[in-house]
């Protein structure tokens, strides 16, 4: 039986050891008080925490509500509005504690039964939150009391309480999610560290310290103001400048400046966002693997990081696992051979060559750069490849998961079962390649069910196997996370998940400037 | 047309107009084969390379060689710019030939739903036609077309006005013409001179227009080395490789004064007493 | 100036806002997205969309949906947000706020600018003064203004530091660091517009000064100063009202690009936002009030040149 029992007084210490590794000084005391000031690099348009779908609303979202459960730096799970949690033996069926006391903002309690709500809620399809998918498979969300919420699960699922920490997993008070939903765009009721004082989606959001938070200690900032930097030159001038405090997320085309800025501390983390080629497992000329893998040995990975992250990266091996996933599998890196690619090109039945429309999106940018890359590189071994770029709102209404041939986009996940079921299984829930794998399938469904460690790592290597020599898509590159601060930022640590920050983490030390 | 091009080339302006056009005509007709190397080849070591003897106007993100892509893109920019403002010139000179044309309550009808589309920007309707139509190359030519319709088919009009109380055209009326017949063949020829001042220096517009809806991911799509594109592109690497803004900048730049410089020299060479 | 003058006047008005209204829904109605595809991203269900579809009458014939939408107009309600769920309306008239402050901060500005280089370059027609005016006008119509503010966004915040990069900070807010928020913005917008306009005042100045009365005026032995300021000027000037309320329509288009730089949330950025996300009412809403903007502006510049027309005629 797996039984993680964690008091609260136990938690905070392991949070606070974790927020500096590896710093020989003493720290500081975190200061309470003063007003940080946040850059993003999109317009948080969305506020409802069931529905948020990019990193800035994420942000704001984390500000103003809690989850059960929240996401650490090395991806496992600790205690938020619930401060301990239980499985049975065969992870079916889960019970979290809440917390004693907890209220929203608006002053009501918020009980198990807002608990079940929002997760009803979330996994209606009719409310369109992108957790439905993402937070197991739970077939039923109860409150046998005011403090307990028990989860029955479809099946094992051995890693609920770090799904549950899920971006959009947020809760909110039960006659909103039970009734109309439509306030939360204007407003936000929640438990999170902060209120909510203005909401201007294109320009700044404004939040003030929420004096009835769980944890009497946090958050250490009275106030924080997230502004909107549409332009990433002119976001990172703000920091430079001063104008700005920490930059949520930095391009590699701004990094060099920045970590040269006086002033200014730099901030990387390796991570498992990455940039893939889909390729339609089902439809010619792609549901022969000769020809995914003739294109996979086309790609030199090393130099792609050049390419497509500016040398701010790690190599790819066309599994979804980095190095910065806990089950990832070391294996050495596919080398660019152009006389095997045109050799499984000529058996699979194209001796002349193919010719192919690569989409890509124009949100990132890096989309279309890959795929100029990709055209380039794999044209010795008879691809003749086209690049189409479209803009964001198109290729989501008629490329994304219904093309054949086109580049995608991910955030690092919580867990390996998390990327895989999203992408890759059978029944993911974004079907990209339709690889359909039996043995695949098998694989992932028995780790979820595995509490052994050693096992289940075993589990996943054969996993990442499969999908080496299936190459249902080319994943050549995963990209760091790329952030700045000013150096009187304290106990900010840049998380790898990227859709993370806890904020209410961080204090300003000796020489922020006093801001009202 | 010797004449014109005489007294066109005693103005200032339009001598210096009609060099820098050349200028880029040559670039637009052999610029491939003045290319260095080939626009899209990338080169992992090159990257940001700045100007030198290897890559004259240095090199991009993916180590493009940036005077090859500006000479090669010349065939997409200053092309389009000119399809665009015939294309919208053409379509306003009908409509506001026809409203003078057709006079009264037409004219009346036809004028204040033209000066009603005018009341949104040029670059909105070029934006959200851009938008309806898809982004890409096609696309953005017909929505500057479409933006520049209303303001050709004013001038038009107005000029046409002028033309329509001349005696030959009350001749072919007295003679019984047909009433395309008019417009076409007696009307339209005598308004083209003043038009064609404006289409030209609303060419220079055009191109800056194009490359505006390509800096906004609205008109051409990368990779292609449309001028504004580049811009739009380079920006995000300001810091490190200013070149990548400042040549298609500049190449934007000199198309556009070489229109306006050959607009207002026409303008002299046709109509030499106005010194506007 | 009658009152018949001013009824067709405002007519006109209403029946731009009309065509305009017409015009921007058709165009919004053949967008290749799906709205609600749009709406729902990567996470729309069957039963999402069709839920949402139902909720934003995507299902109604077009002439309903447009009947619905013009029928909200007319009460002042614009619609609500696709994206935020916010009502489209009072964000777009605050967006247009802070545009119009920029818009009158950048045509102040050009005033001061371009009527004093253009009578100079009148004056000193063919000298150097004229020349150089010459080609800081050239220069102005001819770099678009994505690549001005780019220039002015590195000179003055990143290499001299002077002012703050982007971003927009309301004067009622903080009086001093608004200015500064505005400075650099105002200063690119106003850059194509003194190029237009020095241009134009020159002509009108150098036209003024060869007609027969400043002749005659000269003659009756006013001085140079006079003849300028009273007959030159005030007769040169008034082609330019015209000219300042044709420029209200590109300026409304040029300031897209401008608050798109220099993140300016005013309606130009909001309409972009809009376009990105395939937000139909927002589209609709920002086209709209920018073509009112321009309507009114135009038929506040009508008025002025009556007025100023008459003062002049009798004089």
């Amino acid at each position: 039986m797996i039984s993680r029992r964690q008091i609260f007084a136990g938690a905070a210490v392991l949070g606070a050891a974790s927020l500096v590794p590896g710093l020989g000084q003493a720290q500081p005391a975190p200061r309470r008080g003063g007003v940080l000031r946040i850059s993003v690099d999109q317009a948080a348009g969305v506020l409802n925490p069931l529905l948020t779908r990019v990193n800035p609303e994420y942000l704001v979202a984390e500000l103003l509500y809690s989850g059960l459960t929240r996401l650490r730096a090395d991806m496992t799970a600790e205690p938020d509005l619930a401060e301990s949690w239980t499985s049975t033996p065969d992870l079916a069926e889960w019970t979290f504690k809440l917390r004693a006391g907890l209220v929203f903002h608006d002053g009501t309690p918020c009980t198990s039964r807002d608990v079940a709500a929002s997760f009803t809620a979330m996994l209606d399809p009719k409310t369109a939150s992108a957790a439905r998918t993402n937070i197991g498979p739970i077939a039923e969300v109860s409150a046998p009391d005011a403090q307990t919420v028990v989860f029955k699960l479809k099946g094992g699922y051995a890693d609920l309480p770090v799904a549950l920490a899920y971006t959009n997993a947020k809760i909110i008070p039960e006659k909103i999610a039970a009734g109309d939903m439509s306030v939360l765009s204007r407003s936000a009721i929640g438990t999170g560290p902060f209120k909510l004082v203005s909401f201007e989606p294109e320009r700044q959001i404004v939040v003030a310290r929420n004096e009835h938070y769980w944890d009497p200690a946090r958050p250490h900032v009275d106030r924080v103001e997230v502004l909107v930097y549409p332009d990433p030159a002119a976001e990172a001038s703000a920091l430079i400048a001063g104008d700005t405090d920490l930059m949520a997320s930095a391009q590699p085309s701004e990094f060099p400046r920045l970590a040269s800025a006086s002033g200014v501390k730099a901030l990387r983390v390796p991570s498992g966002q990455f940039l893939n080629i889909n390729m339609a497992c089902d439809l010619k000329p792609f549901d022969d693997v000769r020809v995914r893998r003739a294109l996979a040995l086309t790609v030199d990975r090393e130099a792609m990081v050049g390419f497509a992250a500016q040398g701010f990266g790690t190599p790819g091996n066309d599994t979804p696992l980095s190095p910065a996933y806990h089950f990832y599998q070391q294996a050495p890196l596919l080398k660019r051979n152009i006389p095997d690619a045109k050799r499984f090109l000529a058996e699979a039945g194209y001796p002349n060559g193919l010719d192919l429309t690569l989409v890509a999106s124009d949100t990132p940018s890096t989309r279309t750069q890959l795929g100029v890359a990709v055209r380039e590189m794999a044209k010795e071994a008879g691809f003749r490849i086209q690049v189409q770029t479209m803009p964001h709102a198109t290729y989501l209404a008629q490329v994304w998961t219904k093309g054949n041939f086109y580049v995608g986009f991910y955030n690092m996940q919580a867990s390996a079962d998390a990327i895989f079921s999203l992408l890759y299984t059978s029944n993911a829930a974004w079907p990209e390649t339709r690889w359909k794998n039996p043995d695949f399938d098998k694989l992932i469904g028995e780790a979820r069910v595995t509490a052994d460690e050693a096992r289940r790592r075993d589990i996943y290597g054969q996993a990442q196997a499969l999908m080496r020599e299936g190459v249902p898509s080319v994943i050549p590159v995963f990209f760091d996370l790329l952030a700045a601060q000013r150096p009187y930022v304290q106990g900010y640590q840049l998380n790898p998940r990227g859709a993370v920050f806890s904020l209410d983490k961080l204090w300003l030390g000796e020489g922020a400037p006093k801001r009202r | 047309m010797n004449d014109l091009l005489r007294r066109l080339l005693a103005t200032r302006q339009g001598a210096l107009g009609v060099v820098l056009l050349v200028l880029v005509a040559f670039c637009c007709i052999a610029g491939p084969w003045l290319a260095p190397y080939d626009a899209e080849q990338i080169d992992f070591l090159g990257r940001f390379a700045a100007p030198g003897t290897r890559h004259l106007l240095g090199a991009d993100q993916l180590g493009r060689d940036v005077l090859s892509r500006l000479l090669t893109g010349a065939r997409t920019t200053v092309p389009a710019a000119l399809g665009a403002t015939l294309l919208g010139t053409l379509a306003g000179a009908v409509a506001g030939t026809l409203s003078a044309y057709l006079g009264g309550h037409w004219d009346e009808a036809i004028m204040r739903t033209i000066d009603a589309v005018m009341a949104l920007p040029g670059l909105l309707l070029a934006l959200l036609v851009a938008n309806t139509l898809g982004a890409g190359g096609l696309g953005a030519v017909l929505a500057v077309a479409v933006a520049f319709a209303p303001g050709m088919a004013r001038i038009t009009r107005s000029v046409a006005l002028a033309v329509r109380r001349q005696e030959y055209v009350s001749a072919a009326i007295a003679r019984g013409e047909s009433g395309t017949y008019i417009v076409l063949r007696e009307m339209l020829p005598n308004v083209v001179a003043p038009v064609i001042v404006e289409t030209t220096i609303r060419v220079a517009f055009a191109v800056m227009l194009f490359a505006t809806l390509s800096f906004l991911g609205l008109g051409a799509q990368p990779p292609a080395p449309e001028w504004g594109l580049m811009v739009s592109e380079g920006r995000r690497y300001l810091h490190q490789a200013p070149w990548l803004v400042v040549v298609p900048g500049v190449a934007i730049a000199i198309t556009a004064i070489g229109f306006n410089l050959l607009g207002d020299g026409l303008r002299d060479a046709l109509n030499p007493r106005d010194e506007r | 100036m009658s009152a018949r003058w001013l009824l067709r006047r405002l007519l006109l008005v209403f029946y731009t806002l009309l065509v305009v209204s017409i015009l921007v829904f058709a165009i919004t109605q053949v967008l290749p997205a799906d709205a609600a595809v749009t709406l729902l991203g990567e996470n729309a269900s069957v039963e999402a969309l069709a839920a949402v579809r139902s909720r934003l009458g995507l299902n109604d014939p077009v002439w309903l949906q447009f009947w619905h939408w013009i029928a909200g107009v007319a009460q002042g309600n614009l619609g609500v947000s696709m994206r935020t769920g916010q009502p489209v309306g009072p964000t777009m008239l605050i967006a247009l706020s802070r545009s119009l402050l920029l818009a009158v901060c950048s045509i102040g500005l050009m005033l001061v600018v371009a009527v004093p280089l253009g009578v100079l370059a009148a004056l000193r027609r063919g000298k150097a003064a004229d020349l150089g005016v010459g080609l800081v006008s050239y220069l102005g119509v001819s770099v678009p203004e994505f690549v001005t503010a780019t220039v002015v966004l590195v000179v003055l915040a990143d290499r001299l530091q002077w002012l703050p990069a982007t971003g927009y900070v309301p004067l009622t807010e903080n009086f001093w660091d608004g200015v500064r928020h505005l400075v650099a913005p105002v200063l690119t917008v106003s850059i194509v517009l003194v190029a237009h306009v020095s241009r134009m005042v020159r002509s009108e100045t150098a036209d003024v000064l060869s007609s027969d009365y400043v002749a005659a005026a000269r003659l009756k032995g006013l001085s140079g100063r006079v003849v300028l300021l009273r007959h030159v000027l005030r007769n040169a000037l008034l082609p330019v009202v015209t000219v300042v309320a044709l420029d209200v329509g590109y300026l409304l288009g040029g300031i897209i690009v401008v608050e798109e730089i220099f993140a300016i949330p005013g309606i130009g950025r909001q309409l972009l936002v809009a376009i990105e996300n395939r937000d139909l009412p927002a589209m609709q809403a920002g086209a709209l009030i920018m073509a009112a903007t321009y309507a009114f502006a135009n038929f506040l510049a009508d008025l002025a040149y009556a007025f100023l027309d008459r003062r002049i005629r009798y004089e």
